[in-house]
């Protein structure tokens, strides 16, 4: 842990994080004499997800994603743990970076949503156009700012322009400048109302989702189609397409495994906080299922390594992937009816 | 996933950071732990790297033998498409995809190079070619 100094000359520790998103609202409520911890916010803001969206292409490949869209986190958790959270957007690059001083010098700890190619902190091969990257700023420095990255695991430092480019980059997802603050937290927020609130949010957009794409649904989608891919796209094509989804999985702001880690980490935090033996049970459950989709990373990446000469076959992978989302669906079926239960 | 099963494959492509994970402890209770990475996010972050460098590689061949413009080059090297490109230079996508044409190219007024050059963070003189 390394301590460092915000703008308003308060000690910051920084807290390394598996997930961009909870780690910045870690330090944000932090900053006002909140302390939570990254799971415990990514269960709140029902964070977990998963959605296969074969129309929206991401360099030529269909977007996979473990946790929901970028920014919902943010105002969940705000909504339900009652706390002010001022969010802005920007049309003008020089305006939006003037606010930001303005906001460093009055001594508030800043979130910013950035694309993670113009990070040039950044190791050379997490740099991909991606709009979704949050980061805090702690202090303004010399020809740059003081930047407390939640996925690394120390705070650094990045210029001026690149911070610049990276806010108001363009593309899919486009940030705008996006730029967030606390403007007042509850010092002592209920916690029971809001973690019931976020586990059946979840419930719903696992189970319950309207499309195809999105949930379980979507899960078993892709499944299906991994099976067939090697006949149907040609067995190069078909390994972009399974490496792809092992990227979004292991790589692209995780706790291991797709987020599964870390939600079993908040179930087990909110078994303790109800004194629930259901919910430390489906934490362990969850704690399975992630690791069968730690598995399935396995068999999928034999697969792309020895192309075509491994004994691991495409069916082995989506076989895996249908055997998740089976015991998923009864994971939150089950969920859905203990929330129900439970007592704020 | 427990705290002695976290990957620790030391990937050098981290340049030294640590991720973290979440992993249960001998207690069964879950704790962040640094990672050094996996070999399976490795394999899956390798095939996408290689086949930028490869399609990139492509481009430069085809601006040498002048079938494109450097300009496709510079594009692909920072990791854009023509609708990302044509927003962030201010220039409509079509006009992007025709200045892609080695025969267009070299005629394009100043103003128009010096919005792609600021775009794609290149010096003008950088956007005209591409590495030998």
């Amino acid at each position: 842990m390394t301590t460092e100094l915000t703008s308003a000359g308060r000690p910051f520790v920084h807290h390394h994080s598996a997930h961009c998103e909870s780690g910045v609202l870690v330090a944000l409520f932090r900053d006002k004499g909140v302390e939570l911890t990254e799971s415990l916010i990514f269960g709140i803001g029902s964070g977990i997800f998963f959605a296969h969206l074969p129309f929206i292409k991401w360099v030529g490949l269909p977007i996979t994603t473990f946790r929901s869209r970028p920014g919902s986190l943010l105002t969940k958790v705000s909504k339900r743990l009652g706390a002010k959270f001022i969010a802005k957007k920007y049309r003008n690059a020089e305006k939006g970076m003037t606010e930001l001083r303005e906001r460093l010098r009055e001594g508030r700890l800043v979130g910013l949503t950035t694309n993670i190619y113009w990070l040039s902190y950044m190791p050379e091969r997490f740099r991909f156009q991606f709009n979704g990257h949050n980061i805090v700023i702690l202090r303004e420095i010399e020809n740059g700012f003081r930047v407390s990255d939640p996925v690394l695991d120390r705070p650094v430092d990045c210029s001026t322009e690149d911070l610049e480019r990276a806010r108001f980059a363009r593309g899919p997802l486009e940030p705008k400048g996006f730029m967030y603050w606390a403007e007042s937290v509850k010092p002592d927020p209920d916690l029971r109302p809001a973690c019931i609130a976020g586990m059946k949010d979840a419930c719903n957009m696992m189970l319950r989702a309207p499309f195809p794409f999105i949930g379980i649904r979507g899960m078993r989608r892709l499944a299906r189609a991994t099976i067939k891919s090697p006949e149907k796209l040609g067995f190069k094509d078909a390994c972009r397409r399974l490496a792809n989804i092992v990227r979004m999985q292991e790589e692209v702001g995780t706790g291991g495994a797709g987020f599964r880690f870390m939600y079993a980490a908040f179930l087990q935090e909110a078994a303790e906080l109800f004194a629930s033996d259901d919910l430390a049970g489906l934490s362990r459950e969850m704690t399975a299922i992630g690791d069968i989709w730690r598995e399935f990373a396995v068999v999928s990446a034999r697969i792309i390594k020895q192309r075509g000469q491994s004994e691991e076959t495409f069916a082995k992978a989506g076989g895996l992937m249908l055997i998740c989302a089976g015991r998923e669906e009864q994971l939150f079926r089950d969920l859905d009816k203990i929330a129900r239960k439970l007592k704020a | 996933m427990k705290v002695n099963e976290v990957p620790q494959d030391a990937l050098t492509y981290y340049e030294g950071i640590k991720r973290a994970c979440f992993a249960l402890n001998d207690e069964g209770k879950y704790v962040v732990v640094a990672s050094t990475g996996s070999n399976e996010e490795a394999t899956a972050n390798g095939l996408a790297v290689d086949e930028l460098a490869a399609t990139l590689e492509e481009t430069r061949r085809a601006v040498l033998a002048g079938e494109k413009s450097p300009l496709c080059y510079h594009m692909e090297r920072r990791q854009m498409n023509p609708d990302i490109l044509g927003k962030t230079a201010g220039i409509a996508v079509f006009r992007v995809k025709r200045h892609f044409r080695p025969d267009i190219f070299p005629r394009l007024k100043p103003s128009v190079l010096n919005r792609y050059a600021q775009a794609l963070a290149v010096t003008v003189e950088e956007l005209r070619t591409v590495p030998r």
